[in-house]
């Protein structure tokens, strides 16, 4: 008995040794490997890192490259292409591509694979919206025509996300081990932990100079306990903690249009459900007065300063700011008074002295969700909820830990919800009855003729120019429209600035005006980053 | 000199010179204790968990005891309203176990010896697993959420209760004044309640309040995990975990001051049990 006991105490002492020297080689690898980055700043995706099932579609796929992109002040360059002109009737796209690009595994990138990635977006009937594009087709070995069944105005924008996929390497296990022209490849990922990757040899671009990137996937205040232990480069926080001071580390705001805002179910429950049996409507939410008066009563100024620590602006719509944008939609709020009389006009009295409002022995209701590891999201939950107990509606807050749940209840609760793209389509997605509880799109069922009248008709304008003004009445035409004058079927709180730190050593450049947190949005410029002693 | 002479007799009447006196007290204080927090806990309200921009971030001052944390919420009452959400849970699952392991106890020491093989295989089954493990699988495995946590900790702590009543009678029906009613002819129920029943019951309650503590500290446990209750209930281990964040930049107050509520009210728990053993069992209630 004694013999295998000495062994194992030999091999103890053995792990430990090995330990020693891993731990020895671990704290001093910072200081001699400055081209390895460290960044927790969130965005891993569930379905994986491919494009044609919505990877990247906010831009900036980092392991693909798109045809065209955006640059810091948000115009349209070429990147993949090296031109691309649409045809007079609108209904054709020709697209020259370079010849110099390469995927990661030096296979040479050609028109068939454009091809072959539309087609297979648009077929996938995922994330990307390709409903309009009819076929895409090489006509050269780099020149691709898009052929679309009805003129898209917004089509510009996906030639601007979809990142394009080799057609030989695309399959079902790409999204887990995906191959692309972009700046780096993936080496390896540990789902819910982390992700590897290093410098693609054959990227057409200029080299980035780090040439291996580590993405820590932790949740908030781990990766925030990280960057103050100087284990990570570049670290997204939550707005609240970005006020506090990190030693070696500077405050990075960045502004954009990724927005929060409390989600309505617009329409009566009748005791339908979807096909996977989530309950659909909400009696209370689906009475205009309400949504009015929520809209009226929240004081946005307030949540800005209170919540976010004045990193970020009201929000009136989801598109605040952005070309498409209706300057109507800004409403006079933080009225109380207003809010009451709203509510007293439309029948809402509280008649049993419980300081809630009822109407036909309906008591002014519901419950707001917020996803349990969303701490700004938990916040403004909370703060809108006691700026409404002040008008006589009970907002009961709910916090949910899996977007699952969030999915089963989002057609019957008010949701704290978060969305903002360079791409007005977002505005169709949010609003038009076609979308109708259609994934994540328009979850309220909101419907109004008039407004899906304005959203086709801005999405098959003769030009991107001409359609501005229809996405703008779409939102407010004077009558109705989905703003807060109108349906309000969303109550938009506010727009964030995200916050990150960023090691004192490095140099992001300038960032872009940054739309919804998916993905990695600071790192579309990742090649124009360096290092600094 | 008056004050002096009459000292001792005060002392007596009161009787704090005594063991059991003093224990008296002790039971007495902790009792106010726990009725004030309950209390409070009832009459304060919810004003103090709505947000308040204005008085956010503030140090302890006399408006706030406990300081307001990053909505302004007042501490005061997310801490004694988390306390008494903890004691609920505490209350809950230590009765499930107490009632669990009396009966499993029970079960073990009279059926004979194929059920008490199975029933000591039990505890010792759940016994040999690491008990965070045990209370975070269960958890997870009921769905998490305020039920998990309070279905995970009302199964996973009867076991060292269950085998200290199984021990105490077996000695009991091997104790001479068992034999000899059994021999003069009592029934099994007269002498289960004659004679097993005093012995049994104050191990029984002490062990139910000794177990307090236990699941109190581990329902905050796994909520400070991230298991069970919504982030913006008050419950102590989410106040902890919440407070982690802000601790670094000189917010002490979110974390330092719930932090030894908790532990002043477990401590308690703690000093009620060990007094009323003092009081009722009886080797040391005479002394």
């Amino acid at each position: 008995m004694h013999v295998p006991k000495r062994l194992s105490v030999g091999r103890s002492l053995a792990i430990l040794a090995a330990g020693l020297i891993v731990f020895c080689a671990m704290a001093a690898s910072p200081a001699l490997a400055r081209d390895t980055l460290t960044l927790a700043v969130k965005g891993e995706p569930d379905d994986g890192y491919d494009p044609t099932l919505g990877w990247g579609r906010y831009g900036s796929p980092l392991f693909q490259s798109t045809l065209l992109k955006r640059d810091e002040n948000l115009n349209i360059v070429n990147d993949l292409a090296t031109s691309a002109a649409l045809s007079a009737d609108g209904l054709a796209w020709s697209v020259a591509i370079r010849e110099d690009a390469k995927f990661s595994d030096g296979t040479p990138l050609t028109a068939e694979d454009v091809a072959y990635t539309f087609n297979t977006a648009a077929k996938a009937g995922g994330k990307v919206d390709l409903i309009n594009l009819d076929k895409a087709e090489a006509t050269g070995k780099y020149a691709v025509e898009f052929t679309l069944g009805k003129r898209d105005t917004t089509f510009i924008n996906r030639l601007i996300s979809l990142g394009i996929v080799p057609k030989a390497a695309h399959g079902p296990g790409y999204a887990r081990k995906p191959v692309g022209s972009g700046p780096y490849m993936m080496v390896e990922w540990n789902e819910g932990q982390q992700m590897i990757a290093e410098a693609n040899p054959h990227y057409y671009g200029r080299k980035p100079f780090f040439k291996r990137l580590v993405f820590l996937f932790t949740d908030e205040d781990t990766s925030f306990a990280a960057a103050k232990a100087g284990k990570v480069d570049v670290v997204v926080v939550p707005q609240a903690l970005a006020v506090q001071t990190i030693p070696g580390m500077t405050l990075h705001p960045v502004k954009s249009v990724d927005n929060r805002g409390l989600m309505f179910p617009t329409v009566p429950d009748t005791g339908k459900t979807t096909d996977k049996g989530a309950p659909i409507g909400n009696d209370v939410t689906a009475d205009l007065a309400i949504r009015r008066a929520v809209n009226v009563a929240i004081d946005r100024n307030v949540l800005v300063s209170g919540v976010l620590e004045g990193f970020g602006r009201p929000a009136y719509g989801p598109c605040d700011g952005l070309p498409w944008d209706n300057p109507e939609n800004k409403i006079k709020d933080g009225d109380p008074e207003a809010a009451r009389k709203i509510l007293a006009d439309a029948g809402w009295k509280d008649t049993d002295g419980d300081g809630i409002v009822e109407k036909d022995g309906l008591k002014a209701e519901f419950t707001v969700i917020y996803p349990a590891g969303r701490s700004i999201r938990q916040y403004l939950a909370l703060a809108c909820a006691d700026m409404l107990k002040k008008i006589g509606i009970n907002a009961k807050v709910e916090g949910k830990r899996s977007w699952d749940e969030i999915k089963h209840l989002m057609h019957s609760c008010v949701i704290v919800f978060g969305w903002g793209a360079h791409d007005p389509i977002e505005v169709y997605q949010l609003y038009s009855s076609h979308h109708a509880g259609d994934g994540w799109n328009n979850p309220g069922y909101y419907t109004n003729a008039k407004v899906d009248e304005y959203l086709d008709g801005a999405i098959s304008a003769p030009g991107y120019e001409a359609s501005l003004e229809l996405w703008k009445k779409a939102q407010w035409d004077g009558e109705t429209g989905s703003n807060a004058h109108g349906d309000a079927p969303w109550a938009w709180l506010v727009n964030l600035e995200h916050t990150y730190f960023i090691s004192n050593h490095l140099d992001v450049g300038v960032s872009q005006v940054e739309p919804h947190g998916h993905g990695w949005p600071i790192t579309a410029n990742i090649q124009k980053w360096t290092w600094k002693d | 000199m008056s004050t002096l002479a009459r000292t001792p007799a005060l002392a007596e009447r009161l009787g704090i010179t005594d063991g059991r006196g003093r224990a008296m007290w002790v039971l007495g204080l902790c009792l106010a204790y726990f009725a004030t927090l309950l209390l409070a806990a009832a009459f304060m309200g919810d004003a103090g968990l709505s947000t308040d921009f204005p008085n956010k971030k503030l140090a302890p001052c006399f408006e706030f005891p406990f300081g307001t944390d990053w909505l302004g919420r007042d501490m005061l009452v997310r801490t004694v309203k988390g306390l008494c959400r903890s004691l609920g849970i505490g209350l809950l699952a230590a009765t499930v176990s107490s009632v669990v392991s009396a009966a499993l106890g029970t079960l073990s020491a009279t059926m004979g010896k194929r059920t008490d093989a199975v029933v000591t295989t039990l505890i010792d089954l759940v016994m040999a697993t690491p008990h965070l493990v045990l209370l975070i699988l269960v958890s997870f495995a009921c769905g998490g959420g305020a039920t998990g946590v309070i279905i995970a900790v009302a199964v996973s702590h009867w076991t060292r209760l269950a085998r200290i009543i199984r021990a105490e009678i077996l000695q009991l029906k091997q104790a001479e004044f068992v034999m000899v009613s059994r021999k003069l002819g009592r029934s099994p129920w007269w002498i289960a309640r004659r004679h097993m029943l005093p012995h049994i019951a104050p191990q029984f309650t002490i062990g139910l309040i000794l177990l307090f503590p236990h699941a109190i500290l581990h329902s905050a446990g796994l909520t400070f995990l991230g298991f069970g209750l919504s982030p913006h209930n008050p419950s102590i281990g989410i106040l902890l975990s919440e407070s982690m964040r802000h601790i670094s930049t000189g917010y002490w107050w979110l974390a330092i001051l719930p932090g030894l509520s908790l532990l002043v009210t477990v401590k308690l728990f703690d000093v009620l049990g060990n007094s009323l053993r003092v009081i009722t069992d009886p080797k040391t209630s005479q002394e």
